[in-house]
């Protein structure tokens, strides 16, 4: 597979919402709005991309035996890097977030891809993999809040869209919302591919 | 090398590394934090108090409110306020722990003699659209300008003069009830939260 192939699988084929369905918990939990969508897509695709990166460095260095708690380790600096940052510079998005920033550390994508990707290849494609992975889950956690953030509010990114008189459909941005919307993005992604074939 | 030395060894040197780059960022970003918290204290401070000029949270007085579950002493800051040295206002937080989900966290700012400035809600966990309506300025302002001489603490359901929120009786009442307990907290030991006011310096 070229580099090329490594960073675009992330985006449609294999997206991790809603191909591979990793990552769920903070994708159902965060996407109240589209901008808290955005930031946890960010912060965990900085995650992902610094742990292929050192995962792929050390992929010869490390043993088999401890190789998930080094990931681990590994990846938990990370995320703890990101937090210090995030309430040092973002505070209002880092309250926002409040406890998913520290579950990045269990988010399954990140160690999937250590476990899957990294550990057996070389650093440029893991870093592509890393890249294309990390954006291809912004974007649908991006999207999903955006749904649920335009019918749950009327707003998109804190702008008003449908007007006053707009009765916001409060479901959407309460936790069965987050269920509801998936599915119908899911839905709507296997139509797509459905026709396509 | 032998097996399992090797497995100790990677794996000491992996969390070596971790802790070394993790005490780096920590102390970089230490100050950073502690300015973005003070600031949050501060613009909740601003929210609430009448004009002052100087800096509240620099000017605290620390009173026991009682022991939690553990037996632990719980003590609640008062942010004292000032205008050109006088004492202009005085805010604390209050929980009411009787919301729909969860602690509401209500900064309160009184006037010296006990009249409600401003609240301005903290954090809570109420419902989205219904409950959450308290961090409303509609609900917040009915507040200001009410004391416990002049005003029934109570929500409009209960009997009182203060509006519920369509939809949503309990968390407004929490709030009410909360604010209350802090007005008459700060109505029994006003002479202990002002008295220190006057040795130090503004």
């Amino acid at each position: 597979m070229t580099l090329n192939q490594d960073f675009r699988k992330g985006f449609w084929r294999e997206n991790a919402v809603f191909r591979l369905l990793l990552g769920l918990c903070p994708a159902l939990a965060v996407t109240t709005s589209a901008e808290n969508g955005l930031g946890m897509g960010l912060a965990t695709t900085f995650v992902l991309v610094c742990s292929n990166i050192v995962v792929s460095s050390l992929r010869k260095v490390i043993p088999a035996k401890v190789r998930i708690p080094s990931f681990i380790v590994i990846i938990a600096s990370f995320v703890t890097v990101v937090q210090l940052c995030m309430e040092a510079y973002v505070y209002d998005l880092y309250k926002a977030l409040g406890i998913f920033i520290p579950l990045i550390v269990v988010n399954c994508l990140i160690l999937g891809r250590a476990e899957a990707f990294a550990s057996k290849n070389r650093l440029l494609p893991a870093v592509a993999d890393g890249m294309g992975m990390g954006l291809g889950f912004t974007l649908a956690l991006f999207v999903l809040g955006a749904v649920r953030e335009l019918f749950g509010s009327g707003t998109l990114l804190g702008y008003a869209v449908f007007g006053s008189s707009y009765q916001p459909l409060l479901l959407m941005i309460l936790p069965p919302g987050a269920f509801i919307a998936m599915g119908l993005l899911l839905a709507g992604m296997n139509l797509l591919d459905a026709r396509q074939r | 090398m032998n097996g399992v030395l090797r497995l100790v060894l990677v794996l000491t040197l992996i969390t070596a590394g971790a802790g070394l780059i993790l005490s780096l960022v920590e102390s970089a970003t230490r100050e950073p934090i502690a300015e973005q918290r003070r600031l949050a204290t501060l613009r909740a401070l601003k929210a609430v108090l009448p004009p002052a000029d100087n800096s509240p949270d620099e000017d605290t007085v620390q009173l026991l409110i009682g022991q939690d579950r553990r037996g632990r002493d719980l003590m609640r800051t008062f942010f004292r306020g000032r205008q050109e040295g006088e004492l202009s206002g005085i805010a604390f937080k209050v929980v009411a722990p009787d919301g729909y989900s969860g602690n509401i966290t209500v900064m309160v700012g009184v006037t010296p003699e006990g009249t409600v400035a401003g609240i301005e809600i903290l954090t809570h966990n109420e419902t989205p659209g219904l409950g959450d309506k308290i961090e409303l300025p509609a609900f917040k302002e009915i507040f200001a300008g009410k004391n416990l001489e002049n005003a029934d603490w109570r929500v409009k359901k209960d009997g009182g003069e203060f509006d519920q929120i369509t939809g949503a009786t309990i968390s407004p009442r929490a709030v009410v009830g909360a604010v209350r307990n802090g007005l008459e907290f700060f109505r029994d030991h006003r002479v202990e939260v002002l008295a220190e006011a006057k040795g130090e310096k503004p």
